[in-house]
């Protein structure tokens, strides 16, 4: 540790910097020192580990029999050569395309309604809040049992009010809505945050607000809406960044993770894991997870981009 | 600032660390492997081995049968014992991948017919020449189940069972709609006609389909098969044979079945199968229904008071041929594994004749053993006996190495047809083209 500390030194007595004293550094370094078991996680565990893959990726690896660098050529063969890698990127697109909108949307307009003071609104909020806790493979078997089209309760639904509902799971233009219609109903998580923000607003803008005449939907509009924005902002980042990883939605709810009717649900994950495990084309998977998460680090770049436009932090800026 | 470039340090710090123990890493692994390995040789003369042995058979049914059979084993002899490691099927096959890639794997693991090939081109199993050519014991096994266990003509594995399918039907619905249950219907021609019989409506929906082709366990795959002379998709050398005569007037056939039941019907039922009692053939939703050999043990639970007949899948015209469709397990050594010669000595146990033949009369799954799986015993069991007839004609193919991972490109054409948005013809002219594209690639 001494090291450390010596190797420190010309930049610390850099020019027009005030000298810390040795208790401040010392103290520094001690709480490095406490934090390193989860450095060393995040490093051998994390970073090794992604830096493999990065490696992997420009090789042939197959896990068993060799790694040899082949430059370019998965990416070449991924953009060039793959029809499926582009179906599969399509499905992945149009899932997320819809999914966080409609349970971004969905879940404000729920934590609005909860938000109301009326009697029995507890009941209320934890009915809404249960499928949320429900989680995994139980929740689809319970899906598919509702989306069946002739016995299922949304297809009977429908058919009272004369709509004779799809076959959900078994016609390719009508997988992938089901599979978001299924998340909206889960929208419980992104709820309670929405919620626990909504009730932070103070109600004292609302009460000038309503002296100057200003409407409900305006009162919704200029206060509720800025006020509950970083909110809707961490929301969308993380449902976006979780969407692109579906993958056994696809696996469990198609005949053994085949993708579905005409790869209708061969989400980008679900033919990952298909080339790695299955055709052990190790090399080429882990291309496809960094062109993945480029794909994902791009459009949190603009999302953060854009949020100065439409994001409100109380206190400004700075 | 200090604080980050502390941080810095001490990361990069943390990070060397760590590529150092991961550089270390397959060095110790096979300094310490080695002789391990060489002590363990020198060992099983005098000391007993323990060997590790992976399946996937942990139901109530299965378990007690494999676990029997390594028990006979462990007590014919004082050098060897078995260990079961049971592990759910979903989990098996990437569990034996990390632990060959980490240099400890089982000594032997039941693994699947299909990709023989593609795991000895891996490195993933062990070849198994020098053993046979010791202990030759090729004959013992069906010649259509031992093709598939070959990489460049060597053998990588042992097949251990197999599976075929058949027409199952519903003797009562076919007093009731006046056929002979003695007669089970022979062509495609007079399956359409039986089924037409045996259908029963209700208004518009149907309280019974007497026979829809793709339900049950006989995919498009194994239809092209059937009406296709027994040809797969691969012929000699890996000749592709998608859009030949034979399969584009099977899809056109099996077409007409969808056509005549309407898409709606056939998907609103599908959705309604289960299993157990709410199989489709066992609570008389379907008159004729096929299956493997070992789906009558759930009519047997399930449905104890249908009288069923089993008859071989019915040939396209007379003289065709009943070909059907048939996969199944092998057993191998993989790759790195510590003991592989008392690991063959427990494969050779496994394929014998006394294993098979317990397996084959508790399962009434078809084995490989020829011999075992012609036991009279088992036999009595007129559905046994019946599937292991039919394995004389029963298709079990080998995917070629370059065609990996074809069936993804394969089954949008097929499902595009049934969705009426390509001809047969369209489809299977596109499913070669694409797998052709995949294999020039893979080259």
């Amino acid at each position: 540790m001494k090291t450390t500390a010596e190797t420190l030194k010309p930049g610390a007595s850099g020019p027009q910097k005030k000298k810390r004293s040795r208790l401040a550094r010392r103290e520094e370094l001690q709480g490095y020192l406490f934090i390193l078991p989860w450095l060393i996680g995040l490093f051998g565990i994390t970073l090794f580990p992604m830096l493999f893959s990065l490696y992997g990726s420009f090789t042939n690896y197959d896990v068993t029999s060799r790694m040899d660098f082949i430059g370019l050529g998965n990416y070449a063969r991924m953009f060039r050569d793959d029809p499926l890698f582009w179906k599969s990127l399509y499905n992945t697109l149009f899932y997320v395309a819809l999914m966080v909108p409609l349970t971004t949307i969905g879940s404000v307009l729920l934590a609005l309604m909860l938000n109301e003071r009326i009697a029995g609104m507890r009941v209320f909020r934890t009915i809404y809040y249960l499928p949320a806790v429900l989680s995994g493979v139980g929740v689809y078997f319970l899906w598919i049992q509702l989306l069946n089209p002739s016995t299922g309760l949304i297809n009977t639904m429908l058919g009272w009010v004369g709509i004779p509902g799809p076959a959900w799971l078994s016609d390719p233009m009508w997988t992938k809505p089901a599979i978001i219609m299924m998340k909206l109903w889960s929208v419980g998580g992104g709820m309670l945050l929405y919620l626990a923000s909504l009730q932070g607003v103070p109600s004292q803008l609302y009460e000038s607000a309503k002296l100057d005449g200003a409407s409900a939907f305006r009162r919704f509009w200029h206060i509720t809406l800025p006020m509950i924005s970083p909110v809707i902002f961490f929301d969308v980042v993380t449902s976006f960044i979780g969407g692109f990883q579906i993958f056994q939605e696809g696996y469990v709810m198609t005949d053994s993770g085949s993708g579905g009717p005409m790869g209708s649900l061969l989400f980008y994950n679900l033919y990952m894991w298909n080339q790695a495990f299955k055709l052990f084309d190790m090399g080429y998977a882990m291309a496809m997870a960094w062109v993945l998460f480029a794909i994902v680090l791009v459009l949190t770049l603009i999302n953060l981009r854009m949020s100065k436009r439409w994001v409100y932090y109380e206190g400004g800026e700075d | 600032m200090k604080p980050k470039r502390l941080s810095y340090l001490l990361g990069l710090a943390a990070l060397s660390l760590v590529l150092l123990l991961a550089a270390c890493t397959p060095e110790s692994r096979s300094s310490s492997g080695a002789p391990k390995a060489a002590s363990g040789g020198n060992e099983s003369t005098a000391e007993k081995v323990t060997i590790d042995f992976w399946t996937f058979w942990g139901s109530e049914t299965r378990r007690p049968i494999i676990e029997k059979i390594i028990e006979d084993f462990n007590n014919s002899q004082d050098r060897i014992t078995v260990k079961h490691t049971y592990l759910p099927f979903g989990d098996i096959w990437t569990k034996n991948l990390a632990s060959i890639a980490a240099g400890n794997p089982a000594d032997v693991i039941i693994n699947d017919y299909a990709d023989v090939n593609l795991r000895a081109s891996k490195n993933q199993n062990t070849d198994l020449s020098e053993y046979l050519s010791k202990d030759d014991i090729e004959k013992q096994f069906y010649p259509e189940l031992w093709k598939n266990v070959l990489y460049e003509d060597k053998a990588y594995a042992l097949p251990f069972n197999t599976d075929t399918r058949l027409l199952y039907y519903n003797k009562a619905a076919f007093r009731e709609a006046g056929l002979d249950p003695k007669q089970p219907p022979q062509t495609w021609k007079q399956l359409e006609e039986y089924a037409q019989k045996l259908d029963k409506k209700n208004g518009s929906t149907y309280e019974r389909v007497g026979f829809y082709p793709l339900w049950g366990d006989f995919g498009v795959d194994s239809w092209l098969i059937n009406g296709d002379g027994g040809n797969g998709y691969f012929g000699e050398n890996d000749q592709l044979a998608f859009d030949t005569p034979g399969k584009i007037s099977t899809l056109e056939w099996l077409k007409s079945w969808q056509d005549r039941l309407g898409r709606q019907t056939v998907d609103a039922m599908k959705a309604d199968f289960g299993s157990g009692v709410s199989d489709p053939f066992i609570s008389g939703k379907v008159a004729m229904y096929i299956q493997t050999g070992t789906y009558n043990t759930q009519i047997e639970e399930f449905g104890k008071d249908l009288e069923i007949g089993v008859a071989p899948i019915p040939e396209r015209e007379e003289g065709s041929g009943h070909w059907s469709s048939g996969g199944g397990f092998v057993v191998e050594i993989p790759k790195g594994a510590k003991h592989p010669d008392e690991a063959w000595e427990f494969m050779k146990y496994l394929t014998g004749v006394d294993a098979q033949k317990y397996w084959a009369l508790k399962n009434f799954d078809n084995v490989a053993n020829i011999e075992a799986a012609e036991d009279p015993e088992a036999n009595k069991n007129a559905v046994y006996k019946a599937s292991v007839e039919n394995l004389a004609d029963t298709k079990v193919f080998q995917v070629p190495l370059s065609a990996s991972g074809y069936k993804d490109l394969i089954n949008p054409h097929t499902d595009a047809v049934f969705l009426g948005k390509e001809t047969p013809e369209q489809a299977l002219q596109g499913a070669e083209k694409d797998v052709q594209a995949l294999m020039a690639k893979s080259k």
